[in-house]
């Protein structure tokens, strides 16, 4: 009997997730070598050969890579902190509910929100200009489109933080956390070393897997970078979708030939962390 | 494990042999008016439209819809998307080789014009069949070609307009009225105006690079590599050498124009620009844009086109669409789409040519408030270049001057 559930449950999963990665995958792979697609004209491998050679993809990886580790970084640093410092306060309702309710926010509203807030003409900077900090609109800091994609990480972090804070006030919980810790105080630990040897490195371990999977996430997300990047260098997921759009159909391949890198670059490295999870195995 | 595999690969089996072809469809081209109209009487026809309006999304839902289903009984319905999507929805639909499109009508022109000739999604000519195109005016060089291509009766003209700078009288009174003065207009006013990375940012630069040829025609004809690369790199000079003194220093362009209109609004910026004369008579009737508002053509010229609505190849109802095309171009929806407290867009419509009545209503039109109407503009207009230059400009901005 559970044999069979088994083979249902793996018949689904192929059907509804593994087949149109698959098929589009497949798509991808030969739209990018000129074997379909209505403007191509057969096997060829110039678009393969123009897209590696330019310099975009890379600069994209790197800036995206950067960006959502940054992300991911300053997220669970500020969750880890508001854990640990106000752990008891989440027992009251109300705060509870500030903390989470961004979770509740999709991306996109996050991303615009944070444009009426931080643009040059936005909400900071005009009560800026009303206590006379700033005389013009030029003069407010350069937050959104901006090269260090400040508006981009700030994003990030608010739709991060909630997640994280969760996530850790239930290891907390599940670990025990706050018996070892007291269990180390009574054994002469202070503060900081029960955070450093205790706390944290329990926490983190157990979350590993899922920071490198919401790294992933930030690397390939495309509303928020969309709204708030700037034309260059471009996000991941907005470089690929822009590409796929243009106005040449001729060179539409080329876009193809950077969602097909993307893809495997992606997936390789997902395998290589379950692998290493195998190992392990007693992470998340 | 080998039954579940079996069971797998026959639902992908049927699953792809469901997916066939229907009947052939009737040559419309050959039929009566008569036996359009009666064979379009209970359809429905599937619009493709740029909704990024609610003026234009009020007129067609409020007013040719119902009057559609009224007159004609057709049902027409609206879908979103405009040039790069339409292109691609054909493309995909291309490539399926599906014979039943899933739109019958597109509002185009231009590129997206350039791309659906390309790859053969466009149904025609119908122009001719249509009764109300007697009252259009095929000669006239700025309907009856769409950015250097000849409509040939592929497309119907739907509404016509001229590009327009834009700018706030109490921030400027003198605003620019070409290149030398736009130099000296961006070093009084640092970070006040900026480029658009799209299709009306790329109108402007390439009215720019009209008065770079040295007159209003420069750049009409077929495309020229020659002529391009010379006056584009003047452009990249002019704009890298100036760009310091563009919004946010031009270290980064705004992705659309319509973030342009909210920088506008705010104060942001201080001098724009936009296709329907700037658009500005309805941004200050919606409250965004300030009265102050004032609309201007450049010396050299703007440029002045028509967009037009087209049939696409695989549609279910060419002769619903035809009909919906029709009433369209009729005087009484033209009429109404000219209505300055609506959609306020210029006729395509030869008012000479109309009966009687009509001439009087188009004629007594109110006067635009804020913006400055066609006629004021008309004697600035010059025509779009050839579509390889919009191409070529959207590649080279991006190569030239944002990733410089």
């Amino acid at each position: 009997m559970k044999n069979k559930e088994k083979h249902i449950g793996f018949t689904l999963f192929v059907v509804f997730a593994v087949l149109p990665f698959t098929l589009a995958f497949g798509y991808a792979i030969l739209y990018s070598f000129g074997l379909i697609g209505v403007v191509n004209e057969g096997f060829t491998l110039e678009f393969w050969k123009e897209v590696l050679t330019s310099s975009t993809l890379g600069e994209s990886f790197l800036y995206s890579a950067i960006i959502s580790a940054v992300g991911v970084l300053l997220s669970v640093s500020l969750a880890l902190w508001v854990v640990l410092k106000f752990k008891e306060s989440f027992n009251n309702k109300y705060l509870s509910f500030i903390i989470y309710m961004p979770l509740a926010v999709p991306g996109i509203v996050s991303a615009f929100f944070t444009y009426q807030l931080f643009a040059q003409a936005g909400f900071f900077a005009r009560i800026s200009y009303h206590f006379n900090w700033i005389n013009s609109v030029q003069q407010f800091p350069d937050l959104v489109n901006d090269n260090l994609a400040i508006g981009i990480i700030i994003t990030f972090i608010s739709l991060l933080t909630p997640f994280f804070i969760l996530l850790y006030l239930n290891i907390y919980k599940d670990e025990k956390i706050e018996e070892l810790s007291q269990l180390s105080k009574a054994l002469g630990a202070n503060k900081k070393q029960v955070a450093l040897k205790v706390s944290l490195p329990i926490m983190l371990k157990k979350s590993w897997v899922l920071i490198l999977l919401y790294f992933i996430f930030l690397l390939g997300a495309y509303e928020v970078p969309l709204i708030l990047g700037q034309e260059s260098p471009q996000m991941l997921s907005v470089l690929i979708l822009r590409e796929l759009k243009q106005f040449d159909l001729t060179k539409i391949s080329e876009g193809y030939v950077m969602a097909v890198v993307y893809t495997m670059v992606i997936m390789s490295a997902t395998l290589f962390i379950f692998s290493r999870k195998k190992l392990r195995n007693n992470a998340y | 494990m080998q039954k579940y595999a079996f069971l797998l690969l026959s639902t992908i089996a049927i699953f792809f042999i469901s997916c066939e072809g229907s009947e052939e469809s009737k040559d419309w081209k050959r039929s009566s008016w008569n036996e359009i109209e009666e064979a379009s009487i209970g359809t429905t026809v599937n619009f493709m439209m740029w909704q990024g309006s609610p003026i234009i999304n009020d007129y067609i839902n409020n007013y040719v819809k119902p009057t559609l289903k009224e007159k004609y009984k057709i049902n027409l319905s609206i879908s979103s998307g405009q040039g790069p999507e339409i292109v691609q929805l054909m493309m995909g639909e291309k490539q399926a080789g599906s014979e039943e499109g899933q739109v019958d009508m597109v509002w185009i022109n231009g590129e997206t014009f350039f791309q659906l000739r390309k790859i053969e999604a466009l149904w025609g000519p119908f122009t001719e069949k249509l009764p109300n195109a007697q009252y259009i005016d095929f000669s006239d060089p700025f309907i009856n070609t769409d950015f250097q291509q000849e409509i040939n009766g592929m497309e119907c003209p739907w509404g016509i307009s001229q590009f327009a700078l834009v700018y706030d009288s109490t921030k400027t009174t003198l605003p620019p009225k070409d290149l030398g003065e736009l130099e000296n207009f961006v070093k009084t006013h640092p970070g006040a105006f900026t480029i658009s990375n799209d299709f009306s940012g790329m109108t402007l630069l390439k009215c720019f690079m009209a008065e770079l040829s040295g007159s209003p025609d420069g750049l009409d004809g077929e495309f020229n590599q020659q002529k391009y690369d010379t006056l584009s790199a003047q452009l990249w000079n002019y704009i890298n050498r100036n760009k310091k003194y563009f919004w946010k220093e031009g270290k980064t362009f705004p992705k659309e124009h319509s973030k342009m209109d909210q920088m506008f609004s705010s104060g942001e910026i201080v001098l724009s620009y936009g296709f329907s004369e700037g658009g500005i008579e309805e941004k200050v009737l919606q409250g965004l844009f300030p009265e102050s508002t004032k609309g201007y053509a450049w010396e050299n010229g703007t440029i002045l086109n028509s967009n037009y609505l087209g049939i696409t190849y695989n549609s279910p109802t060419k002769a619903a669409a035809m009909q919906v095309i029709n009433f369209m171009i009729s005087p009484e929806a033209q009429l109404k789409k000219a209505d300055p407290s609506g959609m306020n867009v210029n006729t395509v419509l030869e008012i000479s040519r109309l009966p009687e009545a009509y001439i009087s209503s188009f004629e007594k039109i109110a006067a635009r408030k804020y913006g400055p109407s066609l006629e004021e503009l008309s004697k600035n207009a010059i025509k779009e270049p050839a579509p390889e230059y919009m191409l070529n400009i959207y590649e080279d901005f991006r190569t030239y001057v944002i990733e410089k």
